[in-house]
């Protein structure tokens, strides 16, 4: 795979104080990638740098191997964007807004409007005013805006800034269809964990401007111990149990489950333990960490350093 | 390059805003149109014979308060004017007895070029800004064209749009001028003073070049309007400031140039180039391509700051 998107040790520096500070990173080709962090963090500065409506302090981006800082318009042709809510000129109907959009870049025929109007599901509406809009349906128009030239990278920022439910589940569809289908790298920010854990391949983290950690949001998810909430009898006898056989594992107690931090190949042994001393089990359930605590953990951890 | 023009024509073009100014535009020149036409009922052209006669006596009436030093010096010059006007007319037989005509409507409604300038400011004020207050820009921004490119074709889109309401406004009062008072079976042409002398122009030349004299002010004060909405994304500000000038700045500048000899440096001393063809300078000494050089001088330091802020600006919000 071929990286579509290369950071390199960008900077922002805005009155003396570092917002971006020495960024490094790759989007590759037919991947989501997740750019996460709270807010203030400077995602959207990142963002906004690398479509170039912020100029970079230090540092360059590349975009296809085209510098951001000095071949601009080379650069962005490979881009289609969204930055924050998809703005649109209210006066106009949809369908000018892209052919407005659509005048900006060569080889923008009549027949590509109409596919990605159809693709983003505007057709009936597409002669409308915006102003007519729901936010669902200008998020949508805003995509479409964005796909007009078959751009190799698609960059959103905060997708689902407030959209329903629905509307949510559509985008997440659209771009993951984008990326497989199409073989698109798309970059995407947001502060909604449970968003980016089903709409990304790999997840950068921010935080104060600098990278935390990158990684697959399969590993990001699983890497850690998991956690097992055993429900038993006898909970004092199992909890002694335990710590004789397994030294060093923090037990939990709550009413009536023991919750016990083990390595998923360890579990049939802690299950032979607790039935060969008599111990009835009730049940065993796997507590998965979500994104959400792994953020926490991650951000704390290094927010501390 | 087309492109871009033709989407800033069509984002212009779409809004009501741009209707009403134009609707607005052509009911003011019918305004005029109804009141001179009724003003007319009342007061038929005086079939005058002595029609020489009585510019002679305005002559002697002039000379007069010139030879006694009652004429106010601020208009001196106009009642010197008036006589070598007046002896032009009765050396070369002009007769004053002429129907009021479609040119000397057209010639009325110059005033209006004003109003059709109020309109080319606030499109030009609002024109960058907007983007910014829309929150378009983000959008329009990150295409492949340089931010230049963009800049230049929303200000060619304004000058477009300045030139076609003149042109309406052109059009429409010699229209309106032809139905109302009909056109002149022989054009009597429009007496220039210049310098003491007396000179004929046609009358159509005359208003051409009245209105293009008229545009360079126009062209200015939108340029400043446009530097301004650019460097500072706030269409109101530049809506403000421009008008208060293009009201106030020439008025102040004549206060100023009755005082202070530097005053000829102020871009109103020199947006009216009228000044060099007909009356005298506002300062005196001052030559036509001195203000020439001076407006391009302001023409330049206002594209340069409307393009390097435009071009260096972090688009942040």
């Amino acid at each position: 795979m071929a990286s579509v998107v290369e950071l390199k040790d960008v900077s922002k520096i805005i009155k003396g104080r570092k917002i971006i500070d020495r960024l490094s990173f790759n989007v590759e080709e037919g991947e989501v990638f997740g750019f996460l962090g709270p807010n203030g963090a400077g995602k959207t500065t990142t963002i906004r740098m690398i479509v170039g409506l912020i100029s970079m302090s230090d540092g360059d981006i590349f975009i296809c191997g085209n510098s951001v800082k000095k071949d601009f318009e080379k650069a962005v042709q490979h881009v289609g964007a969204i930055v924050e809510n998809p703005e649109m000129y209210k006066f106009l109907s949809g369908y000018d807004n892209l052919v407005h959009y659509g005048r900006m870049i060569k080889g923008v025929s009549k027949a590509k409007i109409a596919e990605v109007v159809e693709l983003v599901g505007l057709t009936d509406r597409i002669n409308d005013k915006v102003k007519t809009y729901s936010l669902g349906m200008r998020q949508r128009l805003g995509l479409a805006q964005s796909l007009l030239h078959d751009p190799k990278v698609l960059i959103l920022d905060e997708p689902t800034n407030g959209l329903d439910p629905a509307g949510i589940r559509e985008i997440r569809d659209h771009l993951r269809m984008l990326a497989r289908d199409r073989g698109m790298a798309v970059i995407v920010s947001s502060h909604l964990l449970s968003e980016m854990e089903m709409m990304c391949d790999r997840i950068g983290i921010i935080q104060q401007g600098k990278l935390v950690d990158v990684q697959l949001v399969k590993d990001f998810v699983s890497n850690a111990e998991k956690l097992y909430e055993l429900e038993l009898d006898r909970l004092d006898d199992a909890m002694n149990l335990i710590a004789k056989h397994l030294p060093g594992l923090k037990l939990t107690k709550n009413e009536s489950c023991l919750e016990v931090p083990v390595k998923k190949e360890q579990v049939p042994e802690l299950v032979k333990l607790l039935a060969g001393h008599d111990i009835s089990i009730f049940g065993i359930r796997e507590i998965s960490k979500t994104l959400e605590d792994r953020f926490l953990e991650v951000t704390n951890d290094k927010g501390e350093l | 390059m087309l492109q871009l023009l033709q989407n800033e024509w069509v984002k212009i073009w779409k809004r009501t805003a741009t209707h009403v100014m134009v609707v607005l535009l052509l009911l003011s020149s019918i305004a005029i149109g109804a009141i001179t036409k009724y003003q007319e009922y009342g007061l038929s052209v005086p079939d005058n014979e002595n029609w020489k006669q009585g510019l002679e006596l305005e002559i002697k009436e002039y000379q007069k308060q010139l030879d006694d030093g009652t004429v106010d010096p601020t208009s001196i010059d106009y009642t010197r004017q008036q006589i070598a006007i007046n002896k032009y007319r009765i050396e070369h037989n002009i007769s004053t007895n002429v129907d009021y005509s479609a040119w000397d409507f057209v010639s009325d409604t110059t005033e209006l070029i004003s109003f059709a300038g109020l309109f080319t400011i606030i499109i030009a004020a609002g024109i960058v800004a907007n983007e910014f207050t829309w929150g378009t820009v983000k959008l329009l921004l990150i295409r492949p064209i340089s931010r230049a490119k963009i800049l230049m074709s929303k200000y060619l889109t304004v000058l477009l749009f300045g030139i076609c309401l003149l042109l309406i406004l052109f059009v429409f009062s010699i229209i309106l001028g032809g139905i109302l008072f009909g056109f002149p079976d022989t054009s009597t042409p429009y007496l220039n003073y210049h310098d003491g002398t007396v000179t004929e122009q046609n009358m159509i030349v005359h208003l051409l070049i009245s209105y293009g004299l008229n545009s360079i002010s126009l062209l200015m004060i939108t340029t400043m309007a446009f530097m301004i909405s650019s460097v500072f994304r706030n269409s109101s500000l530049a809506v403000g400031i421009s008008i208060f000038l293009m009201f106030m700045g020439s008025t102040v500048t004549f206060l100023l140039a009755t005082k202070f000899e530097w005053a000829k440096y102020i871009l109103f001393a020199n947006t009216d180039l009228s000044q060099y063809f007909e009356g005298a300078p506002i300062v005196q000494g001052m030559t036509m391509t001195f203000s020439i050089v001076m407006l391009c001088v302001y023409f330049l330091i206002f594209h340069l700051l409307a393009f390097i802020v435009f071009k260096k600006r972090d688009v942040a919000a």
